[in-house]
């Protein structure tokens, strides 16, 4: 037993030692812990009581023990109650989830212990099972954060939380609590930004926030219209994007509500007296602004608009207007009014003033316009500003006789004229002009003879029946009346020929002149400009210069590019106008309209002539500085020439070729070259030349060519036999082998015929002879005589026929060639006819009988051999042996054994029998032999 | 109900049943279209539909009602609807003003004066009875809060989703009721001709 005392005993004691080491024995637990929880505001209030100053504090989400805040803090004491409080904002509503809160003392590392915790339920506790969201209906500044809850119903299960229609990333904060944080918040669209709280089916809650800005109004202006109240007027500033009407900005005036302005229609604050000290206060639920404005009333009148504007008197010149003041108080101040005329091509500003004004003379108009006039005024002395305009009022001045015209007489030949005159504009006519009175007279008549002319005339011809001179007087004429009488005397006149008319360059579209005085000049000068050329009805320009004048620019406008203009400079004096000076020119050169006219060109041998003319005057556009010629060749133009003098009208192009040409012949002025005018010509030889050159050279040089030949050939004669045509003997053959004329038809024996055998060893569908029936010769044999009444047995004929490779045409066979070619060469139908064989009926070779011609060219080298024997054979017998391969064809040849082996034998085309026929055709190759050899 | 339906004389154009069901499809597209911009306007997502039991319902009649009947069970349930649309209306303006006057609003009150028609030209219809089955109960405004889930201003915007809905679905059912009604009255004069 007295153990277990004294084990207790030591224990105790080292859990106050424990404890003495903590430093809790020394701090007493803070207690009587209150929470005071500030719902929109978000803020939970702590009160406690206790004797440190230091306390521990730690909140947390109840339901699932998260610590939101673990924070020291030192707090002091209420001087009254003694009590201390702490006030912790949450970043979450705390209506979200339910809170605990504990506490304990600190002092440096000794902490008391902590008290018991105190919690403030949320809306998610079970006995609230609807489903809520927090916060609701905030009205927050742009840019802020913010964080939102969704408790969610019971028995719901959570799927989102949308802001703004974008899915949010949400926490949990208990078991139905989700929370979402936003940041940097937009400003809301007119109803508010939606928060929206879904489960997987519904929407279960939401919220609206209402994001936006504090007022931001300024400038506050108060004045007085009556003389007596106040109106104040502000700007309105950036949108707030607070639509509802409870977060709209309220506005008050020196502490009254302005109604006005609150309705959010106007931005204006009334009140019945002046104070001359002003504030507006502006506030929403973002914030409060203050305008502030001071001024004496007389320093701050706008006037109203006076009232009934009218013209009492109007004349032609001037107009008296009055009006009326809608404010009796108008009457006695000093004001300053401006009236506003705006007629046609007319408007001006005039200012008046006078106390209480409500009349004025208007002075300096126009007649026959039509004004309108506006008036406004405002106070004299401390001007303020211009009060409101009056309705717009129209006056309309009366006529007046118009202003005098501006005449001038221009010649267009020595007795014939026309008087112009410039129209009136509106300003100088003073009415509508109902027409013109022209009056003239002569120096021989002293009277006047007036015409009237409507008023869309403004010329009138003149006709000088003698010498005089004749004075035109023209005057206008409207409903008040007739203008002053302008007059002009003719001007002698003075044809281009007859002076000195100069050149005039314009410069950017106009004519620079300038002239030397004249002593006569009293009345100053015209410039008169007309399109050179013109007659009749023209339109002529004219300006009227000061006798100090000497020089004038005619202005573009009434000067066309491209027209040749004859200016001329008068000298006004009392009587007629005399002629000073003259030129002629253009504003504004342009390239020419119409190119060169009546283009021709002529050939003379190879030169080619261009001439042309040049176009009209009104088509030259400038003067013509001179003219280009080009070739067309193909895409491209070829300057040929550029003459310089436009004087010139003809080229010469020369030394062409015989060809087609294309020549193009374009005018330049200083603007450029026109389009072009195109002549085409073919250059032909001329006929005799023709005939030279074409003809007779060629004759000439081909019959020198023959003549050279012949001489050159006949020179060389023996050397051209040797070379070409070596001299071949011929065989020495016994007997006379001299042949009838005509065919030879050697009538063999009857014994002894050739027959032909088909032997598979010839081949007759190739070269050699070929065999030919009776009928088919007889038909291609019409010409030769055949004795067709011999009783002998019918003949065999052969001809020398090369079946294929062309062996009828008709070509000097070549000497060296093959005894193919020399068989396909044969121009003489070669006519074998009863060739008697003097042994057998056999045609071998071997056997000494006739054998005809044929694939000598398959092997020429083979048989030569063979031949030569054979020959030996044959001479031995001292008779005819036919050839077995090839054969002698020279009809001179006489000595057989000196001709053997000779290819050219081989080419000869005569018969195969020495000279045994006159009628043989002659060969061109023995015609030619002939004449090498010189013999007939 | 029959002797309204006699004033659909044929041969005499359109007749009071066509002309009605006709306004009644087209109110049913301007409802649709209304409830399409307020949920652009408030970014509502568009599959999520407020829960909540119908804020216009009709009690269970005791017998099976007749075309007539039936038309006239609408009338009553468009005239709550009516009162409905009228309190919206009202709220709205009294919450923003008449500032806005953009095309939802246009079309809402191009709605309330059809709705007001359809509900005239069906009372017409009918002459004095109403049917066999009691009508819903009348709607004030006031009573409107305790539709909605809280009291803020995101409640009033669901209560007007669900309004909005509520014209849809009851215009849709006059639609139907009443060109169920039109067929019948045409084959009775047609059999009465007969």
């Amino acid at each position: 037993m007295q153990g277990w005392v004294i084990l207790a005993l030591l224990l105790s004691l080292g859990v106050l030692r424990s404890r003495g080491q903590n430093g809790l024995s020394e701090l007493a637990v803070p207690h009587s812990l209150t929470l005071q929880p500030d719902l929109p505001a978000q803020t939970l209030s702590l009160t406690w009581q206790s004797d440190s100053s230091l306390f521990d504090i730690e909140i947390f989400h109840t339901e699932l023990m998260n610590v939101v805040l673990n924070e020291t803090v030192a707090v002091t004491a209420g001087p009254v109650t003694g009590q201390r409080g702490w006030t912790w904002r949450s970043p979450s509503p705390l209506e979200c989830t339910s809170h605990s809160v504990q506490i304990r003392a600190r002092n440096q590392q000794s902490v008391s212990q902590w008290s018991p915790l105190q919690t403030i339920p949320g809306s998610d506790i079970p006995e609230k099972s609807e489903s809520y969201m927090y916060p609701q209906d905030k009205v927050v500044p742009v840019g802020s954060n913010m964080t939102f809850c969704c408790i969610v119903k019971e028995k719901y299960n959570f799927k989102e939380i949308m802001y703004k229609g974008q899915t949010m990333s949400a926490t949990r904060l208990s078991r139905r609590a989700y929370a979402i944080t936003v940041t940097n918040q937009p400003a809301s669209d007119n109803t508010g930004t939606n928060v929206v709280c879904c489960s997987p089916m519904f929407t279960l809650t939401g919220a609206v926030v209402f994001v936006g800005y504090p007022p931001g109004d300024e400038g506050l202006v108060c004045e007085t219209r009556d003389l007596a109240s106040a109106e104040c007027s502000w700007k309105k500033g950036r949108d707030t994007h607070l639509r509802r009407k409870i977060n709209r900005t309220n506005y008050t005036l020196n502490g009254r509500d302005c109604l006005e302005a609150n309705e959010g229609k106007t931005w204006l604050c009334s009140s019945k007296v002046w104070e001359e000290n002003w504030t507006l206060v502006a506030r929403n639920p973002l914030g409060t602004v203050r305008l502030t404005d001071s001024a004496q009333l007389a320093d701050r009148v706008h006037l109203l608009a006076p009232a009934n504007v009218t013209a009492v008197e109007v004349e032609a010149w001037n107009a008296t207007l009055n009006w009326s003041w809608p404010v009796a108080a108008y009457k006695k101040l000093e004001m300053i009014c401006q009236l506003k005329l705006i007629g046609h091509e007319l408007s001006s500003t005039r200012n008046y003033s006078g106390t209480g004004l409500s009349s004025v003379m208007l002075e300096d108009l126009w007649p026959d316009v039509d004004y309108t006039v506006t008036v406004r005024c405002g106070s004299k002395h401390a001007f303020w500003k211009w009060g409101d305009e009056s309705a717009p009022y129209s006056i309309h001045t009366k006529m007046d006789r118009p202003d005098a015209l501006d005449v001038w007489l221009w010649m267009d030949s020595s007795n014939t004229g026309r008087v112009f005159w410039k129209p009136l504009s509106e300003r100088e006519s003073h009415g509508a002009l109902v027409g013109y009175k022209v009056s003239q007279s002569s120096a021989e008549e002293d009277m006047w003879t007036p015409v009237s002319l409507p008023p869309e005339r403004l010329n009138y011809p003149i006709i000088l029946n003698n010498s005089s001179d004749i004075t035109v007087a023209v005057a206008a004429q409207n409903p008040a009346g007739l203008s002053q009488p302008s007059a002009v005397t003719t001007p002698a006149y003075r044809a281009d020929s007859q002076l000195s008319v100069s050149e005039l360059l314009g410069t950017h579209g106009t004519f620079e002149l300038s002239w030397q005085p004249n002593a006569n000049a009293s009345r100053g000068y015209v410039v008169e400009w007309v399109p050179t050329g013109c007659r009749g009805l023209c339109p002529v320009n004219w300006e009227k210069v000061p006798e100090s004048d000497r020089s004038f620019t005619v202005k573009p406008d009434s000067l066309e590019g491209g027209v040749r203009y004859t200016v001329s400079v008068y000298v006004l004096s009392a009587g007629a106008a005399s002629l000073l000076q003259r030129w002629q020119g253009y504003s504004q050169e342009m390239i020419p309209a119409q190119s060169v006219v009546e283009l021709s060109v002529n050939q003379t041998g190879s030169d080619v002539l261009l001439s042309w003319k040049a176009s009209a005057m009104e088509h030259q556009r400038g003067f013509i500085r001179g003219y280009t010629i080009y070739l067309a060749n193909a895409a491209r133009l070829d300057l040929v020439a550029n003459i310089s003098d436009p004087e010139v009208r003809s080229y010469r192009v020369k030394g062409l070729p015989l060809s087609s040409y294309k020549f193009i012949v374009k005018a330049y002025t200083s603007a450029g070259e026109d389009m072009g005018l195109t002549v085409a010509i073919k250059m032909e030889i001329e006929t005799a030349e023709m005939l030279f050159v074409g003809i007779l050279v060629p004759l000439a040089a081909m019959f020198c060519c023959l003549i050279l030949i012949s001489i050159c050939c006949y020179k060389k004669r023996e050397w051209v036999k040797k070379a070409f045509y070596p001299e071949i003997p011929g065989p020495k053959v016994p007997g006379d082998w001299s042949s009838p004329p005509g065919p030879l038809d050697v009538k063999p024996s009857p014994h002894s015929l050739v027959h032909i055998v088909e032997s598979p060893e010839w081949d007759f569908s190739k070269k050699g002879l070929v065999p030919v029936p009776e009928e088919e010769e007889e038909f291609e044999n019409d010409n030769i005589e055949v004795d067709t009444d011999s009783d002998e047995p019918a003949l065999l004929r052969y001809y020398n026929h090369v079946v294929g490779d062309g062996s009828h045409s008709n070509h000097v066979s070549d000497s060296s060639g093959s005894s193919t070619a020399s068989v396909g060469s044969t121009q003489t139908e070669v006519t074998y006819t009863g060739i008697q064989s003097p042994s057998s009926s056999q045609g071998v070779c071997d056997g000494g009988g006739y054998r005809p011609q044929m694939q000598s060219a398959a092997d020429p080298a083979e048989p030569q051999g063979e031949f030569e024997a054979d020959f030996q054979d044959d001479s031995l017998n001292t008779g005819y042996k036919p050839q077995c391969s090839w054969q002698l064809d020279s009809p001179e040849a006489e000595n057989l054994s000196g001709s053997l082996g000779s290819p050219t034998s081989v080419t000869s085309s005569q018969f195969l029998l020495p000279e045994s026929s006159e009628e043989k055709p002659q060969s061109s190759n023995t015609w030619f032999h002939s004449f090498l050899s010189g013999k007939s | 109900m029959e002797g309204s339906a006699n004033s659909d004389a044929p041969g005499t154009g359109r007749s009071a049943t066509d002309n009605a069901a006709r306004l009644a499809r087209l109110l049913h597209r301007d409802c649709t279209r209304l409830l399409e911009l307020y949920s652009e306007r408030e970014s509502f997502p568009s599959p999520h539909v407020p829960g909540g039991d119908r804020l216009v319902s009709l009690g269970p009649c005791p017998e099976p009602p007749t075309p007539g009947q039936q038309v006239g069970h609408v009338r009553s349930a468009l005239r709550r609807c009516m009162e409905l649309l009228e309190c919206l209306i009202q709220r709205e303006v009294e919450e923003m003003g008449e500032e806005l006057a953009g095309e939802y609003e246009s079309l809402r009150k191009a709605v309330r004066d059809r709705l007001g028609h359809l509900v005239h030209s069906t009372g017409a219809l009918l002459g004095d009875e109403e049917g066999g089955c009691p009508p819903p109960p009348q709607i004030q405004c006031d009573e409107g809060q305790d539709e909605v889930e809280g009291s803020g201003s995101f409640a009033v915007k669901l209560w007007t989703y669900r309004v909005l809905l509520e014209l849809i679905h009851w215009t849709e059912s006059a639609s139907h009721t009443l060109h169920v009604f039109h067929t019948e009255t045409q084959q009775q004069q047609q059999q009465q001709i007969l």
